[in-house]
């Protein structure tokens, strides 16, 4: 529904997510600049995925909560809707390498989490969070506390609680950093074969080059710090972009993986 | 399969049981060698019974504070004054320090404060709690409050600014509202801090009545401890001491008790 992107009269609709110039430095007010972020512009359209990459350090958490309008930028501007953003805007989903889950909370509560803060019955939320648990199949696992679940269980109850708001850009932090390589795998093509049935909007931070490769339409590569824009790749592969394994195996995808490795420029023994 | 690791779990419980049972033992072997010495060596004028009092005469003291009915009254008196104290200190204590997230600014204007008031010796209020609230129940409330409130106030505090920053930009981009961020992830996520809390400040408020008393007093185990102190009679003021850490423990068990209740997610074993 919402991949479309030109409303009823037939006018082209900004992209959900343009960034304009943005850059960010700490420590102005010491007068010792550390600029973390020097100029970064791209766009996010509608039902796209898109991944950035970069070395350790180069600032792609700031980078995040700079999208999703948790802290402001010290240049340029992030446009939400062709709007300037001056605040957490509506319609974000966020995600990071940590689960979050609320501990004193189960399973359920957890992802219903979101829908407590709208206008919501209780029981329109536990209907609405019923159904992406069994999506993401933790159905029979609603009323356990996290301290019960598995790793793997908990992100995915994570990613349950960010998809029950029908976020239209989802921001997310390395959220699969943490698991082990099948785990990986399996949440990562369940997340996004939901993503793209939905039509959301994804923009993934990442070090893993092979995550970003395999699920993304495009893959930015940030260079060291300050950060800004290497290269862009369109990601085209020969295979169901909804199997993970699939996908490794298309004739294309270590040509990217390598390419996209030597432009991240790692040196050994630095950070 | 499973029948084998039903014994092999059967008989790791079982060693579990006897490890238990062999430390109990030795907790009670170790309480009667020292009571027994002590006994002895009374008796044997090596200890002056007098300054020492003995357990024997410690136990015919309990029973006859059982007996006229004294030591349930100074147990109830004390008890009511450290509980009423303790509620009132960790209430206060606790609604303030968890108040203080809510403004950066106000929480740095008064930290001085709190310092300062935090430092001073809770028996050197004593006298001006007599002035203020007479000598009996209320100034030993009041000088339990006192023993609890900053201490809690200060656990409150700490543990509502030690919620994860990411957990609060979470709940930013779910659309929570300050107040909303605050109900639903700092109160919750400080109770852990606020519990350790109490169990430490049980004891403190029971120091403030048992000080209270001391100051001035007409009956509880305070009242007894002094009174039997000033008398010489040493069985005596061991047997309220006996009933004061019955009081203690009785308390502390209450909190435990309290904590299962309220945070069922927290498994203590």
């Amino acid at each position: 529904m919402s991949g479309i992107s030109a409303n009823a009269a037939g006018e082209a609709l900004p992209p959900p997510l343009v960034v304009r110039g943005v850059g960010k430095s700490y420590g102005e007010d010491a007068g010792e600049l550390n600029e973390v972020i020097g100029d970064i512009s791209f766009s996010l359209a509608s039902g796209e995925i898109v991944s950035l990459v970069g070395p350790s350090g180069c600032g792609k958490t700031t980078l995040l909560n700079l999208l999703s309008g948790l802290i402001p930028p010290t240049r340029g501007s992030v446009l939400w809707h062709g709007k300037p953003l001056h605040d957490v805007p509506k319609g974000v989903g966020y995600m990071l390498q940590k689960d979050l889950l609320l501990p004193w909370r189960t399973t359920l509560k957890n992802v219903t989490l979101g829908l407590e803060l709208t206008a919501l019955s209780q029981g329109e939320r536990e209907k609405k969070a019923h159904a992406i648990l069994n999506k993401v199949g933790l159905a029979s696992f609603h009323g356990y506390y996290p301290s019960a679940l598995s790793g793997g269980m908990r992100q995915r109850v994570a990613l349950a609680r960010t998809l029950v708001t029908e976020p239209e850009v989802i921001l997310l932090d390395e959220p699969f950093a943490s698991l082990d390589f099948q785990t990986k795998l399996i949440l990562e093509s369940d997340m996004v074969k939901l993503v793209r049935s939905e039509g959301r909007s994804v923009l993934m931070i990442t070090h893993d080059v092979e995550e970003a490769v395999s699920l993304s339409d495009r893959v930015i590569v940030l260079t060291h710090r300050p950060s800004s824009i290497k290269a862009i790749h369109e990601i085209h592969l020969d295979a169901d972009r909804g199997d993970m394994m699939a996908v490794r195996d298309s004739a294309q995808f270590t040509g990217y993986v390598r390419e996209i490795w030597s432009q991240l420029d790692v040196r050994m023994g630095e950070r | 399969m499973s029948g084998a690791q039903g014994t092999s779990a059967r008989k790791w419980s079982g060693n579990q049981f006897r490890r238990r049972a062999v430390v109990i033992f030795c907790q009670a072997a170790l309480l009667v060698v020292v009571l027994a010495a002590w006994e002895f060596s009374t008796a044997g004028k090596a200890l002056n019974a007098f300054l020492f009092g003995s357990p024997s005469e410690i136990w015919d003291f309990l029973v006859k504070m059982w007996k006229d009915g004294s030591l349930v009254k100074d147990f109830g008196v004390t008890g009511l004054e450290t509980i009423l104290g303790f509620v009132l200190g960790n209430v206060i204590g606790t609604v303030i320090g968890l108040a203080l997230w809510y403004s950066r600014f106000v929480s740095r204007v008064v930290q001085p404060f709190i310092v300062a008031l935090g430092s001073i010796p809770i028996i050197a209020l004593a006298p001006i709690m007599i002035i203020w609230f007479g000598t009996g129940l209320a100034s030993k409330v009041a000088m339990s409050t006192l023993s609890v409130v900053v201490v809690a106030l200060v656990i409150a505090y700490k543990g509502a600014t030690g919620v994860d920053q990411d957990q609060i930009n979470l709940m930013r981009t779910l659309g929570a509202s300050k107040w909303q961020i605050f109900r639903k992830l700092v109160i919750p996520s400080s109770l852990g801090d606020i519990f350790a809390g109490l169990k430490l400040t049980v004891g403190f408020a029971l120091i403030g009545a048992i000080i209270g008393e001391f100051m001035s007093s007409s009956e509880g185990l305070g009242h007894a401890i002094f009174k039997a102190g000033s008398l010489y009679i040493v069985p005596k003021v061991f047997a309220a001491l006996v009933v004061t850490i019955a009081l203690a423990l009785f308390l502390s068990f209450l909190v435990g008790k309290l904590e299962r209740f309220l945070m069922p997610w927290c498994k203590t074993d």
